[in-house]
């Protein structure tokens, strides 16, 4: 997840948040400040009559036979009421205040009624004293309503501008990760330009960014230069001898003893050429100086490197049994290396192979990747021996001193390279098997 | 035919020298780059061997120039510089062809014949090895008219050794040249000899091939 919609998450659902807690206190609070207010003039109101009746006289405000008084405005949202109080019983403690529905000539409506028992001319009256809440309620709806709206466009007008000023506030960093970061494969293609920034944390990072990266590259470029000029050191003494031994073969009178020692000098010449040239090929390769921007098509390669070396199955009579389920292109690679790599295991089964013996090569699709499977009936290997299979200059210890060493290595790099994982087993007289996993 | 060798190992120049004046080529030497230009400019050659790490300029700068100067020479580049980039460039810059040092002086003559080929269409592209008839544009081989079927390496294996004929080539320079700079694990490799066995073998059905001699211990050798 990124940054950005992280915050516009944490923005949305805190924003919310305060919507539906302030909703939800709002009519609750609406209604405590209006009923404190209502209250407080039903009380001022009570003693405003209180004092009107101890004025005057009773006598005067109560009308009828029963004693009581009645007075309410016409839109009957208004009310005072005082009735003798009859059964002592019935008598509250003191003044109340509740809500209760009031019928005014035959209507009956919602009222907050305070009850207040005086004493006037040793009788015991109750005032009531109502105000009607119906409007109350559809002011709080009103109120709720409008509140509601006014939060929504603050909030959606604070959620937009919050993540504009973000994605603003990021934008240099963005610009870090989109234009040095991500793109960068080798530490020579990295762009080095500065991104303008005015937040402290961001030039740091792209500070030091470009500092790390002109470091790598300037090991990265020694690195390069040391390997070529080890290999034009070494090989440029080698070539000299090499054609030197050459002219001198092709001068007339030379005994054959003469000439095969001639010969078995640049075969030994030869060998140290090559030796360089493989260690160099792995040393270049975890250099990351090669590029792997390329498709291949298996059957295809397989075709191609069973060509160049079916001459050497026919030589030991051996049989290649061609097991290839599933095809599968494979990106991205560097297709002269994975050709190196798979002449090299398939080199190695004929190497190690018996006499009219058999390769078999199976390729297998699985759900997440592929299997190159390379099985050989040769003369096999120890557990023990497996271990350092892919260690430089090892050799199977069986008498035959053909190889450097290399190829494996040489093969395990590549593979490594390419993010291909290799595996061995073996059994000894019966054979070994490379697995490769694509 | 002249050839400007512009090359700053001096024993390895001397080499060459010795090798291409043998084939009958005039050699002229250059050890660096300054001397090298000041003579393609003065001379005509019809082949220029160049190294790439000279001591005062990149070969591949000097090429550039001559290129641009409109030098028609074919230029071979030279190098024990481990950087395929440099081949690439080479190329693209023009030259006809890039060897890798060391190399074989015989694979060096081959590769100077089939860049005559092609720039001049030789006249006659057809050799003759005995009572067999080698046409290298057709890669086919006839004796006696009737046309024997050889594989494509067994082809090239014929060919190289009658290129260079009455010299005996080891096994290490025939298997360099058919299966080029093929990174083996395998010194010991004499899958040549398997080749050599087959191509005798086909030869033979149709006419001799005492001239096709094994240099016991070395290589092999076409004696004409």
């Amino acid at each position: 997840m990124t940054i950005q919609v992280k915050f516009a998450i944490y923005n949305a659902v805190s924003k919310a948040i305060i919507i539906f807690a302030f909703m939800a206190l709002l009519p609750l609070l609406v209604e405590k400040i209006v009923y404190e207010h209502i209250d407080k003039r039903l009380i001022a109101r009570s003693e405003r009559v209180l004092l009107t009746v101890k004025k005057g006289s009773i006598a005067d405000i109560v009308r009828e036979q029963d004693c009581s008084f009645e007075s309410y405005n016409i839109l009957k949202e208004e009310f005072v009421a005082i009735y003798p109080i009859t059964d002592p019983q019935k008598m509250g403690d003191g003044m109340t205040i509740k809500d209760e529905s009031w019928s005014i000539e035959g209507e009956k409506l919602q009222h907050r009624i305070i009850r207040l028992p005086f004493l006037y001319d040793n009788q015991m009256y109750e005032l009531n004293i109502g105000e009607g809440i119906g409007t109350i309620e559809e002011l709080k709806s009103i109120i709720q309503r409008f509140l509601l709206v006014m939060m929504l466009a603050v909030i959606l007008i604070s959620l937009f501008v919050d993540l504009a000023f973000v994605r603003l506030l990021f934008r240099p960093f963005n610009s870090i990760i989109g234009n040095k970061l991500l793109p960068v494969h080798s530490p020579t293609s990295f762009n080095f330009t500065p991104i303008p920034s005015t937040t402290t944390e961001f030039n740091q990072l792209d500070h030091r960014l470009n500092q790390l990266m002109h470091k790598l590259k300037d090991a990265f470029l020694m690195e390069k230069e040391f390997i070529s000029n080890v290999s034009h050191e070494l090989q440029t003494p080698i070539s000299i001898i090499q054609n030197r031994l050459e002219n001198l073969m092709n001068e007339g009178n030379l005994s054959d003893e003469t000439l095969i020692k001639l010969s078995d000098s640049q075969r030994t010449l030869n060998r140290m050429s090559r030796i360089i040239k493989a260690l160099l090929l792995i040393s270049k390769i975890e250099n990351d100086q090669y590029i792997k921007h390329e498709k291949v098509n298996m059957f295809e390669l397989m075709d191609e490197v069973l060509e160049e070396i079916e001459d050497r199955l026919s030589q030991k009579n051996i049989t290649l049994i061609k097991n290839f389920q599933d095809d599968f292109n494979y990106q991205p690679c560097n297709r002269a290396l994975l050709f190196i790599m798979i002449t090299n295991l398939i080199n190695n089964a004929i190497k190690y192979n018996k006499d009219g013996g058999t390769i078999e090569i199976s390729t297998k699709k699985r759900e997440a990747y592929y299997l190159l499977e390379i099985k050989d009936s040769g003369i096999g290997m120890e557990k023990s021996e497996l271990q350092g299979i892919f260690d430089r200059f090892k050799r199977l210890n069986k008498g035959k001193a053909d190889g450097y060493g290399l190829g494996l290595p040489i093969v395990k790099t590549i593979a490594s390279f390419h993010h291909i994982d290799v595996k061995v087993d073996s059994t000894p007289n019966e054979g070994t098997t490379f697995t490769l996993t694509f | 035919m002249n050839v400007l060798i512009v090359e700053d190992e001096r024993s390895l120049s001397h080499e060459m020298e010795i090798y291409l004046s043998r084939q009958n080529l005039n050699c002229d030497v250059a050890f660096n780059g300054k001397s090298a230009s000041d003579k393609i400019h003065a001379n005509s050659y019809d082949f220029i061997l160049l190294d790439l790490g000279l001591p005062d300029m990149d070969g591949l700068d000097l090429l550039k120039e001559s290129k641009k100067a409109g030098i028609e020479s074919a230029f071979i580049v030279l190098t024990a510089r481990s950087e395929v980039e440099d081949k690439i460039t080479g190329l693209d810059l023009g030259a006809d062809d890039y060897i890798a040092k060391p190399f074989s002086l015989a694979e060096l003559h081959s590769r100077m014949q089939a860049i005559l080929r092609r720039k001049h269409g030789l006249k006659s592209n057809v050799m003759s090895v005995h009572d067999f008839e080698i046409d290298i544009s057709n890669r086919t081989v006839h004796c006696n008219g009737q046309s024997i079927n050889l594989t494509k390496k067994e082809f090239d294996l014929l060919h190289y050794l009658a290129l260079h004929k009455n010299r005996v080539l080891t096994r290490i320079q025939l298997t360099e040249h058919i299966w080029g700079d093929v990174l083996e694990d395998d010194y010991e490799s004499n899958y040549i000899d398997v080749h050599v066995k087959n191509l005798r073998k086909k030869l033979s059905a149709q006419s001799s091939v005492d001239w096709f001699e094994t240099v016991r211990g070395v290589g092999y050798r076409v004696n004409a």
